[in-house]
C-alpha cells in the first residue's frame, strides 16, 4: 500500500488549524487585557487573568459546540471538525488557568483545604441568588477535565467508541454547569445588560442550529423502501449514485452505504468505527472508501480497513436488476468478502 | 465534478476552493466575534476602586499596640493626630500567629511601641498592613505607655450595608465584596480577620465598622453566614479615633433580600 494511506499524525493542516487556535487565544487575551487596561486600570492582576481567561474558555466552548452541526448542515465546514480535540483541548487549558487562578485566590492560604474551602465557604445551596457559583464551575472543570484527559485516540480505542462518545458528550453537561456558573455568579453582581444578552444571544444560537440540524437528519432517517418476494429492498437507480460516491438508505440494522466506484457497486455499513463518521457521506479515494470526518478508510468489497489498519464493518450483499439496485438488508459479519456487483454497460 | 474537488481529507494538502472560501468565511467571522466578545466583557465590568495594596513592597511603621479588641498600631500621623492601623497575617490569616514569637519573651504586648515592617493597603482614609514574617516585629520600646485610645459610647443604631473582610475590601482583591467575593471574605474573617461593615452615611460618604461580639470580644466564625450579603445590622456603637466599632448579637443581622453590592459600590 501506497503512503498515502499512513495515518500521519502531525500534518500540514493540523499545524495550520493549532497555530489559527493560539493565534486566536493570544489575540483575545490581548484585546480583554489591552481593553481593560486602558479603561478599568484599577483592576489587579488577578481579576484580569481571572477574568480574561474565563470569557476565553466560554467563549471558545460556543465555537466548539457549534462546529457539530455547523458540518452537518454544510460539508465544506469538515475541516473544522478535523483537529477540533485540539481546541478543545486548548479550551480546557483556559478554563484551568481560570479554575485554578480562581481556587487560589478566593480559597488558598486559609485556614482550611482550598477544595474543601470551595464546597463550603458558602453553605447557601437552597439559594438561588446567594448559590455557591463556584461549584458549578469546578463540575464543569472536573468534565472538560475528563475530556481532555481521554482525547487520544488511544483511549477512543481502550474505552470503546461508545463509552467514548458518551464521555465525550458530557461536554453539554459541562455547558450547561458553566451557563448557570456565570449566570449566578458573575452575573448577579456584574449585572450588565450587554453581557446578559451576549450570553443568551450564544446559548439561543447553539440551540437553534442544533434543532435545524436535529430536525435535517431526523427527516433523512425516515425512508420506506419497497420490498420485493425475495426481501430485498428496493434501493434506487444505479444513476443516481455519483462514481465514486455513495448513497445512504436507513434499514432496521442501522444506516448502509451503497458505492459506486470503477463499474461496480458495494454496500458497507455506513457507521465509522472511529468515532461513528457517516461513511456513505465520503469518497473513495485510491480504491478505498475514506471517511469525511478524519479520513479513516475501508475497502469497499469486504469494508476492511487496508493493513496495518484492523477496523472491520459490516458489510452487506447487492443485487442489479435493470439498472435498478436492491440491497440484502441481512447484515453480513464485519470484514466479510461480498462480490462487487459489476454494472453492465 | 466540482463536488469531488471540495471532498477534504486531512492528511492531504489540498482543499478544494469552495471549502476554502467557507473556512475563510468561518475565520473571518470568528475573528469579528472575539473583538466584538473583548468589547463587551472588558468594557462592562464595574469600575474598580482606587484601593491599594502595596504588594512586594515594604513599609515600616511605629506606634503603640493595642487589641480592642482586634490588633492595631496607633500611629501619629501629625501633630496630636493619630491613626489606628489594622494588623493583619499573611494570606488569609490574622497577625497573632507572627506575635506568638514576641509574646513568648513574656512581655504584654497591649501598649508597648513596636515597629512593624510589611505591605501597607489602603483606601478611603483606611490603612491596614500585612505582616509576613515574624521577624519583622520589633519592640521599639519597653516602657510601658498608657496612651490607649478610648471608646466612646454612641448608642444602640441600625446600619444597613454588607459585612466584608476589610483586607480584601480596602485593597488586595477587586472586588473585594459581593457575591463573586464572598467565598474568600467567609476564610478570611474565619482565619481571623475583623470583620467590617461597610455602609454609607445619610450624606452618601463611605463609612466603615468594626464588628465585635455583645461583650466586645472578636466574632468570627459566628459572622460567617452573613458575609458579602446586603444586610441590616443592629447594635452598639463606639467610636475609637478614626474607627468605629459595633458591639452586636448576630441574632439582630437581618439579611436583605437585595441586589448584591449594592451598599458598597
Ligand atoms: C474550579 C473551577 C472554577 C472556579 C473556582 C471558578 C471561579 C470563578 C469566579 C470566582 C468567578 C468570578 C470572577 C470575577 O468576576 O471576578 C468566575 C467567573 C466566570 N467563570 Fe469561572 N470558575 C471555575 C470554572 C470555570 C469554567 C470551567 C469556566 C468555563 C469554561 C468558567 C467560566 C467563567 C466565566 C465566563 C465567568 C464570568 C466572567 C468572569 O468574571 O471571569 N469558570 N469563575
Ligand atoms: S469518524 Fe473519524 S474517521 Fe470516521
Amino acid at each position: 500500500m501506497g503512503l498515502d494511506y499512513q495515518f500521519v499524525l502531525w500534518n500540514r493542516n493540523k499545524k495550520r488549524y493549532d497555530i489559527i487556535i493560539v493565534f486566536g487565544m493570544l489575540f483575545y487575551l490581548f484585546l480583554f487585557t489591552g481593553l481593560t487596561l486602558i479603561f478599568k486600570s484599577q483592576t489587579t492582576m488577578e481579576t484580569l487573568l481571572i477574568r480574561a481567561f474565563g470569557t476565553l474558555a466560554l467563549l471558545m466552548l460556543h465555537i466548539i459546540l457549534a462546529i457539530g452541526p455547523l458540518c452537518r448542515l454544510n460539508t465544506a465546514f469538515l475541516p473544522l471538525l478535523y483537529n477540533r480535540r485540539h481546541l478543545g483541548v486548548s479550551m480546557f487549558l483556559a478554563a484551568l488557568v481560570h479554575g485554578g487562578f480562581s481556587l487560589f485566590q478566593f480559597h488558598a492560604l486559609g485556614n482550611t483545604n482550598p477544595i474543601y474551602s470551595l464546597f463550603t465557604s458558602n453553605m447557601d445551596y437552597g439559594s438561588l441568588t446567594n448559590f455557591p457559583f463556584q461549584v458549578m464551575g469546578f463540575f464543569a472543570l472536573l468534565i472538560l477535565f475528563a475530556m481532555a484527559a481521554t482525547s487520544h485516540d488511544f483511549y477512543l480505542k481502550n474505552l470503546s467508541p461508545k463509552i467514548w462518545k458518551g464521555l465525550h458528550l458530557m461536554v453539554y453537561i459541562a455547558y450547561v454547569f458553566i451557563l448557570f456558573h456565570v449566570f449566578l455568579g458573575a452575573f448577579q453582581q456584574e449585572t450588565s445588560v450587554l453581557t446578559v444578552s451576549f450570553m443568551g444571544l450564544g446559548f439561543l444560537s447553539l440551540v437553534t442550529l442544533h434543532i435545524i440540524t436535529g430536525i435535517r437528519e431526523a427527516g433523512k432517517e425516515k425512508q420506506e423502501y419497497e420490498i420485493n418476494v425475495d426481501q430485498w429492498l428496493k434501493v434506487c437507480h444505479v444513476s443516481d449514485i455519483k462514481t465514486n460516491r455513495a448513497k445512504i438508505c436507513t434499514i432496521d440494522n442501522g444506516p448502509v452505504a451503497i458505492y459506486k466506484y470503477d463499474g461496480k457497486i458495494s454496500a458497507i455499513h455506513n457507521t465509522c468505527k472511529h468515532q461513528g463518521g457517516p461513511l456513505g457521506e465520503g469518497k473513495v479515494i485510491d480504491g478505498c472508501i475514506t471517511c469525511p470526518w478524519h479520513g479513516y478508510q475501508y475497502l469497499p468489497h469486504n469494508g476492511q480497513s487496508p493493513p496495518p489498519f484492523t477496523d472491520k464493518v459490516q458489510t452487506y450483499q447487492l443485487k442489479l436488476e435493470k439498472g435498478i439496485i436492491y440491497l440484502n438488508p441481512r447484515a453480513l459479519q464485519e470484514g466479510t468478502y461480498v462480490e462487487p456487483i459489476q454494472i453492465e454497460k | 465534478m466540482r463536488e469531488d474537488k471540495e471532498f477534504y481529507v486531512g492528511y492531504f494538502d489540498e482543499m478544494g476552493p469552495n471549502t476554502k472560501r467557507n473556512i475563510k468565511g468561518f475565520i473571518v467571522l470568528v475573528v469579528l466575534i472575539v473583538v466584538f466578545c473583548a468589547m463587551v466583557f472588558g468594557l462592562s465590568q464595574r469600575p474598580f476602586a482606587n484601593s491599594t495594596f502595596e504588594f512586594g513592597s515594604d513599609t515600616e511603621i511605629t506606634g503603640i499596640y493595642h487589641e480592642m479588641p482586634y490588633p492595631m498600631l496607633r500611629v501619629e500621623v501629625a501633630e496630636n493626630e493619630y491613626k489606628n492601623i489594622v494588623l493583619l497575617g499573611f494570606g488569609k490569616s490574622s497577625i497573632n500567629p507572627f506575635l506568638k514569637k514576641i509574646r513568648r519573651k513574656g512581655t504584654r504586648l497591649t501598649g508597648k511601641i513596636l515597629t512593624i515592617k510589611g505591605n501597607l493597603i489602603y483606601y478611603n482614609g483606611k490603612t491596614l498592613i500585612q505582616l509576613t514574617d515574624e521577624e519583622n516585629v520589633s519592640i521599639k520600646n519597653q516602657l510601658f505607655v498608657s496612651e490607649l485610645p478610648i471608646k466612646d459610647e454612641m448608642g444602640r443604631v441600625s446600619f444597613m450595608g454588607e459585612i466584608v473582610d476589610p483586607k480584601c475590601y480596602f485593597g488586595v482583591m477587586k472586588p473585594g465584596y459581593g457575591k463573586i467575593h464572598r467565598s474568600c471574605a467567609v476564610r478570611c474573617i474565619s482565619g481571623g480577620i475583623p470583620p467590617v461593615l461597610a455602609t454609607k452615611d445619610n450624606e452618601g460618604n463611605d463609612r466603615y465598622v468594626l464588628l465585635t461580639d455583645s461583650s466586645g470580644n472578636p466574632i468570627n466564625e459566628a459572622i460567617l453566614n452573613y458575609i458579602g450579603k446586603p444586610a441590616k445590622v443592629t447594635g452598639h456603637l463606639e467610636r475609637m479615633e478614626d474607627w468605629d466599632f459595633l458591639r452586636l448579637n448576630t441574632g439582630d443581622i437581618e439579611v436583605l433580600d437585595q441586589e448584591s453590592g449594592i451598599y458598597v459600590q
